[in-house]
């Protein structure tokens, strides 16, 4: 039934997206309520046509329709159901319908939320809308259409490529996709806001939850990616600095710099022309990356054939920079800040200093990316510049911000923060102090990893003292509560400062986890005939034979090695090689024993003599655990910003009467999306500094 | 104001120069020159330092052994081509035919000996197979 809708679907998009944009700008135009009615419905229409184009493409894959090219190169009949669904995104086609279905949704969900927005506002984020939504869809429909026919069905499709037969595979594309899907709205609000000629702060207030949510989505991504890389890559790496993970990398600094600096400029005004250039940057980086991964112009490993989608990225991204910087030049007095920066020892110096850190990084990275282009035409012949560039240009910058992101919960806006920060930073200073000592009489003398001891300690030592000093302030009024439901009420009632500090949290595990396995990594390749051994480190493994099974659609080799441990445990690991029916190639399977402390990880590189002497190369890594729990932490912290508060505030009975003054002042300091308790809070830090 | 002005440009100009400083020092450290094999082979100052080449393996004269970590095979380029010796983990993806990136140094006997060796894999997005695809249904 729904077969033969997709090219239909497509075509009907991209007059709906040019429709949607023409009943905006009318509506602008001609004062006219019901062009902008006509303009939001048309956009809701266009999801619905991106959502049957979806639905037609994935009835092919699951019905393994062999008509469809797409379901040809990417699938098979003997595919498990589970990867014949994710061979949506499996190819280039695929994956950008994948991108215009979520972007069609958000879209959506913005033009509802901006319903209430005065005319201009609003028919200036629908254009803008519209004309991202109506460049996918003329994209897949001119330049990379899901919906190709054969001439004569294919017997057999030619099966998913094996690297992409792994459960984190199917998570991480999507969910890189919602990101960048999601930054398109702040995008939009921002041109809007600046089209329309709003002077205020609020409509940055509702970025923030797009920006949160996209890079919650972001984040996660990256980190599945990495999980993915390191699972099933096979060097026993996470991270190469290849173009493609670069890509990604890009918005998610100049996104992480916008969730700071957004505070600012809603709570004092300031750092205006920062956001908007952020909020650009951050959607310009997310097409960007797309083009420079997909046109074929860096060479990197993955090998990108040279298509026209790197053209038309490449239009659509001039014209989205011309568009930005326009309007921002245009409407340049809307961006002036409303305050100078007092001093850098503040909150806002802070906030200053880690943009400017993160726009380096995002500097740094980027020159290395296009490296090979800037010296293919300076120099005549390309220069590629490999991790080592990355590792000494960004890691430093990068531990710089993580210091500083460490004092983050000791800051404090205006003239007295240098005070208040020297005052607290004695307990997690000499706590950093503690740490690197004990670290120094276990043997560690990396001084890296001294550095990154103290950075960790500092960090959650700032945590408690500044969440022990907000419980304390609550104990002034509610007296009657224990600590634990005190320190509950507190976290609960400022969900975005203690989701952030969650967020820290995380960051610190997966810089722990980043210097723990890329600093004490061990490895070693060693040729073992059956029986005999093999020792690493600590450990030792023994190989005892290779043997045969066979899968659904591959054939497995699999070498039985016993890895006996330091602690004198002793567990059976298999690596494999697996040879997939469709493919020619065999490919590896690693075998991981992973624990807090260390991972172990074996890879089969190859036999001979019929499986009697085996090459395993084995990979001691410490501290690798840590970073995919980072990754859950940060994940749970960016949730939690983003959740109601969620315990109902007692009544505050005490000085009701005259609490009423603070009250309206500290209510304009909460700006949106804050729970009430906040105004206690302030309060009860009013009437402390009363006292004191 | 004037003050924190003075800061701040001190500030800069002291992150501007370390920024810088590390950046050159990265690219010190990680400069390697990205070669086709015929330019490789044309230009003598290449051939004592380190490159980065690119070009197709071999079909016929080729040598892969997994278990002893070595191989041994013909790279080509355009017009010209180079016997290449390699010693380390072989790639699932390492075939004859197959476009690969190596690592390393030309030796006395003109055989450049590789200790990097990666192949350029089908990519995620795009696979030759659907390419073939879309020409036929064209």
């Amino acid at each position: 039934m729904i077969s033969g809708l997709g090219n239909p679907s497509l075509t009907a998009a991209v007059l709906l997206a040019a429709a949607a944009l023409f009943t905006a700008i009318a509506s602008a135009k001609l004062g006219s309520d019901r062009m902008l009615i006509w303009s939001r419905r048309l956009l809701y229409i266009f999801c619905a046509a991106i959502v049957l184009a979806c639905a037609d493409l994935m009835t092919a894959l699951v019905n393994s329709d062999f008509h469809n090219a797409y379901v040809a190169s990417y699938t098979e009949r003997a595919l498990p159901i589970g990867y014949k669904i994710a061979a949506f995104w499996a190819g280039q086609e695929g994956s950008l319908l994948l991108w215009a279905l979520l972007l069609a949704g958000m879209s959506a969900v913005a033009a509802i939320g901006f319903r209430k927005r005065a005319r201009t506002e609003q028919a200036a984020m629908l254009a803008v809308l519209a004309v991202v939504c109506g460049f996918f869809a003329a994209l897949m429909l001119f330049a990379a259409n899901p919906f190709v026919q054969l001439p004569v069905q294919a017997v057999d499709g030619h099966g998913l490529n094996p690297l992409l037969q792994d459960p984190y595979m199917i998570a991480h594309p999507p969910l890189l996709f919602v990101g960048y899907a999601g930054y398109t709205v702040p995008w939009a609000m921002m041109l809007a806001a600046l089209i329309a000629g709003r002077s205020d702060n609020q409509w940055i207030g509702a970025t923030r939850r797009w920006l949160m949510f996209s890079w919650l989505f972001l984040t996660v991504g990256i980190v599945l990616g990495a999980k993915w890389a390191y699972i099933e890559l096979g060097w026993g790496g996470y991270w190469a600095w290849d173009p493609v993970e670069n890509a990604s990398l890009l918005p998610w600094l100049t996104g992480t710099a916008l969730l700071h600096s957004v505070m600012v400029q809603q709570q004092r005004g300031m750092f205006k022309v920062w956001n908007a250039a952020l909020i650009a940057c951050t959607f310009l980086l997310c097409i960007f990356g797309t083009y420079l991964t997909r046109s074929g112009v860096v060479q990197s490993v993955h090998s990108f054939g040279e298509s026209v989608i790197g053209t038309f990225f490449l239009v659509f991204l001039l014209v989205c920079i011309l568009l930005s910087v326009g309007v921002g030049i245009a409407r340049r007095r809307l961006l002036k800040g409303e305050q100078p920066l007092e001093d850098l020892m503040t909150k806002e110096g802070a906030f200053l200093a880690l943009n400017v850190l993160l726009v380096l990084m995002t500097l740094t990275t980027l020159v290395g990316t296009v490296f090979p282009l800037i010296s293919g035409v300076v120099l005549d012949e390309p220069v590629s510049v490999g991790a080592a560039f990355y590792n000494k240009a960004v890691i430093p910058l990068a531990l710089v911000l993580l210091a500083l992101m460490s004092a983050g919960p000791l800051l404090t806006y205006g003239k007295d923060a240098a005070k208040v920060l020297g005052r607290g930073l004695i307990v997690p200073g000499f706590a950093a102090i503690v740490a690197v000592t004990a670290a120094v009489n276990m043997g560690v003398t990396n001084p890296w990893a001294l550095v990154c001891t103290a950075v960790a300690a500092v960090a959650v030592f700032a945590v408690a003292v500044a969440l022990v000093k907000s419980v304390r302030q609550r104990g002034l009024i509610h007296d009657d509560e224990s600590p634990l439901i005190a320190a509950a009420r507190v976290i609960d009632g400022s969900h975005r400062r203690y989701g952030g500090q969650a967020i820290h949290m995380g960051m610190i595990m997966l810089m722990v986890g980043v210097a723990g396995s890329s600093l004490f990594s061990v490895s070693e390749t060693f040729q073992l005939r059956a029986g005999e051994s093999g020792t690493l480190g600590k450990y030792t493994l023994n190989f005892t034979d290779l043997n045969e099974t066979r899968h659904a659609n591959y054939t497995a080799v699999a070498a039985h090695v016993t890895l006996t441990g330091p602690d004198g445990a002793e567990t059976t690991m298999h690596p494999q090689m697996r040879f997939y029916d469709k493919t020619e190639q065999p490919s590896a399977q690693v075998a991981l024993r992973s624990s807090l402390g260390r991972d172990a990880y074996l890879t089969l590189a190859g036999w001979e003599e019929g499986g009697k002497l085996v090459a395993i190369q084995a990979i001691i890594n410490p501290l690798v655990a840590w970073i995919w729990i980072g990754g859950i932490v940060m994940t749970a912290g960016a949730v939690f910003c983003l959740l109601p508060c969620l315990l109902p505030e007692p009544k505050p009975v005490t000085a009701m009467s005259h609490a009423r003054p603070t009250a309206s002042i500290s209510l304009t300091l909460a700006g949106d999306g804050q729970c009430m308790s906040q105004t206690t809070r302030t309060h009860a830090t009013l009437c402390q500094e009363a006292r004191t | 104001m004037t003050h924190t002005r003075t800061k701040l440009l001190i500030a800069a100009v002291v992150l501007t120069a370390s920024v810088g400083y590390l950046a050159l020092a990265g690219v010190k450290s990680g400069w390697v020159y990205y070669l086709q094999v015929d330019a490789f082979l044309e230009d003598d100052t290449y051939q004592d330092q380190r490159v980065r080449l690119y070009g197709l393996v071999d079909d016929q004269d080729i040598e892969a052994r997994p278990a002893m970590l070595t191989a041994r095979f013909k790279l080509n380029g355009e017009s010209r081509s180079i016997q290449v010796a390699y010693l380390g983990v072989i790639p699932d993806t390492f075939k004859p035919g197959g476009e690969v990136m190596i690592e390393g140094k030309l030796d006395e006997a003109g055989v450049f000996q590789a200790d990097v060796l990666m192949t350029k894999c089908a990519s995620k997005y795009q696979s030759e197979e659907h390419a073939k695809r879309l020409e036929e249904a064209s």
